[in-house]
């Protein structure tokens, strides 16, 4: 089964995409690596967690538009919005936080139908529309964009298989993903959080005990509702995976993305 | 003088401005630990949104970002009296029964529960609670789908698909409500099978929808590019890499701690403007106008202003006055930080700075009307 690109990724984008997400992932990662004696090193200032929900945006923005530069067609901007307002409307369906997880699946789907690039975008869109659809706007939307994006990126560059091994791969990816969220997300606020000395996030401490400090941290306050996550977007793509990606697969051909146009005299 | 530069004009503010102004305002209240200045903060955010809000449905959101700014408060003080009985103070306020965690993790359940444990975690639950009551405001104030026609142009494409995916999803919900109807009179049941059954349809509706549209964008001339827009496109990509390049170097410079000075944040601030200006060259290409653009006027700066008086005070304060701010020992009695209160205040004054809503569509529409008339 041949998977369409409908959002190439060319030299410009990837190299964009590769340097925004490496200073993406250390926005959420960066606890980790902070050296004492550094500018954010936070026993001097609590300022890192605010600089990178400053910085986040930015670099969302930046990707979006050069992932987007060549100029989407009609059809991938229309599918692009339909397949977020399912998302969104799935988000509005479940009260909160819980409607993330079939929009999840759909990312995943749309990811691995239509290529990365468009994974990427359509974790995005689907992430905001969700967000202004609850009017739930705030610092977390940049990091639950860029995750999301991830998500998307990584099912479109899964390895090819077909019929039910590849629903099963999906499916085990979702349920990986389901709870890599979750925990990406964490650490995003975990430095804002000081529950108890135990659980929480020293600075310059070797990476083997804040990582120790997180896992513990992770296992008492979001384990559970994680794994809820994670069970809920394998199931959905377990029990309607293969109608789904038929679907989408039958939109890709009928719209006829990348095919050349050309004018005859 | 314009009628929107009088804030006794009825109209929608700019939702940047409000934006900015609840920006100011959370920027203030992440420099203190005082419940003084961050209660005044939510009771000023509570004033304006009361003062100003509109009956939209995104108007709503400020009560369900109170709540959750109370469960944060709520889940910080029960976690600090249930986890951490290594760092109580010597007031103790009464003792739960000890439950040791086995190993070595050094966590401990339930012990003494002391009034400066619990205070610090209300302080520190607060701050945290008025920053996201900031945002509520902003999300009540300033619409965040409004704020979308003036995304750079850069970003137009991923704007437009945003803005059909709102269009689309009431439809949807409609839509799987419709199915889910038709469902119950066929006499289904709920259960697992019944989410394949349900989402099908609305998927494959909403599917159908999109590559009608496709068509309908085409023949309607969407996606026309300008011609000045290659060489811009070029200059745009250079600004964009050379500018993350930047933020990659800044970024790691501010965490090692031994590169040199000029690779923290002065990189990173050169690798923001870049790929800023970046994003500005990119929007070129598309070379499109916007339709009634919102004014931005008097009453936008004074609201913007507003809140950056309310920050500007407050960061002052934290190089005069730190004791005032963080407090030293959660039992004291805070103190008033007067400064940091009065710029605070002025954060207030959009109950009168900013314009009132257009009491009703309808009215406004025969009041430019007139205003039409009268101009011809």
């Amino acid at each position: 089964m041949s998977t369409t690109r409908v959002v190439p990724l060319q030299l410009r984008s990837g190299v964009a995409l590769a340097l925004a997400s490496a200073v993406g992932l250390l926005g959420f990662l960066w606890p980790f690596f902070v050296e004492p004696g550094a500018a954010l090193d936070s026993s001097h200032s609590g300022d890192a967690p605010y600089l990178f929900v400053a910085i986040l945006p930015l670099l969302a923005a930046i990707v979006l538009a050069e992932l987007t530069a060549g100029g989407l067609d009609a059809k991938a901007v229309a599918m692009l919005g339909m397949l977020s307002a399912v998302g969104g409307a799935l988000r509005a369906l479940g009260p909160g936080m819980a409607g993330i997880e079939p929009s999840f699946a759909l990312v995943i789907l749309g990811g691995r139908v239509f290529g990365r690039g468009f994974g990427f975008v359509l974790g995005a869109t689907t992430m905001f529309t969700g967000a202004l659809i609850t009017g739930g706007v705030g610092p977390w939307l940049p990091f639950q964009m860029m995750t999301a994006a991830w998500v998307g990126f990584l099912a479109g560059s899964l390895p090819r298989l077909r019929g039910r091994a590849e629903v099963a791969l999906l499916a085990a990816y979702g349920a990986v993903a389901g709870l890599a969220f979750g925990m990406v997300m964490n650490i995003w606020f975990w430095p804002f959080v000081s529950y108890a000395p135990e659980v929480s996030y020293v600075t310059g401490a070797p990476l083997v005990e804040n990582l120790g400090r997180y896992a513990l941290f992770y296992v008492t306050t979001s384990l559970l509702w994680d794994a809820g996550r994670a069970v809920v977007t394998a199931g959905a793509l377990l029990v309607a995976g293969t109608a789904l990606l038929r679907a989408l697969r039958r939109a890709g051909r009928r719209a006829a993305f990348g095919v050349p146009v050309a004018f005859e005299r | 003088m314009q009628p929107q530069h009088r804030p006794t004009y009825p109209r929608m503010l700019h939702p940047g401005a409000w934006w900015l102004w609840a920006l100011g305002l959370a920027a203030a209240a992440s420099r203190t630990r005082n419940p003084v200045p961050l209660l005044l903060v939510v009771a000023v955010t509570a004033l304006v949104v009361a003062a100003r809000k509109g009956d939209a449905p995104w108007a709503r959101s400020y009560a369900a970002f109170l709540k959750l700014a109370l469960l944060v408060i709520v889940l910080r003080v029960v976690f600090q009296a249930l986890l951490s009985s290594g760092s109580q103070g010597p007031t103790v306020l009464f003792t739960l029964p000890e439950l040791p965690i086995p190993g070595s993790t050094g966590i401990k359940l339930g012990g003494v529960v002391s009034l400066e444990a619990v205070l610090r975690a209300f302080y520190e639950g607060l701050q945290l609670a008025t920053i996201i009551v900031a945002v509520g405001a902003a999300n009540a104030l300033g619409s965040a789908r409004r704020l979308l026609r003036s995304v750079p142009g850069a970003l137009y494409e991923v704007g437009v698909a945003v803005v059909i995916a709102l269009t689309f999803a009431p439809q949807l919900v409609t839509d799987a409500t419709r199915v889910r109807e038709a469902h119950r009179l066929r006499g289904q049941s709920g259960g697992v099978r019944s989410l394949k059954r349900l989402i099908m349809p609305v998927l494959e509706g909403a599917l159908e929808r999109s590559v009608e549209l496709a068509a309908a964008m085409d023949s309607r001339g969407y996606g026309r590019t300008s011609d000045a827009g290659h060489s811009a496109r070029r200059a745009a990509g250079v600004f964009s890499l050379t500018g993350l390049l930047g933020l990659s170097v800044g970024v790691y410079g501010l965490l090692s701690g031994t590169g040199a000075d000029w690779m923290g944040m002065p990189m990173l601030v050169a690798g923001a403007l870049l790929s800023a200006l970046g994003i500005h060259l990119g929007g070129r290409r598309t070379g499109r106008t916007t339709y009634r653009p919102d004014p931005w006027a008097f009453p936008e700066w004074a609201v913007a202003g507003s809140g950056l008086v309310a920050a500007v005070t407050m960061f002052v304060t934290a190089e005069v006055a730190p004791g005032s701010l963080i407090l030293a020992s959660p039992t004291q009695l805070p103190p008033v930080p007067l400064l940091a209160v009065l710029g605070i205040l002025v954060a207030a004054l959009p109950t009168v700075l900013a314009p009132p809503l257009p009491r009703a569509a309808a009215e406004e529409t025969t009041s430019t009307g007139q205003r039409e008339k009268v101009a011809a």
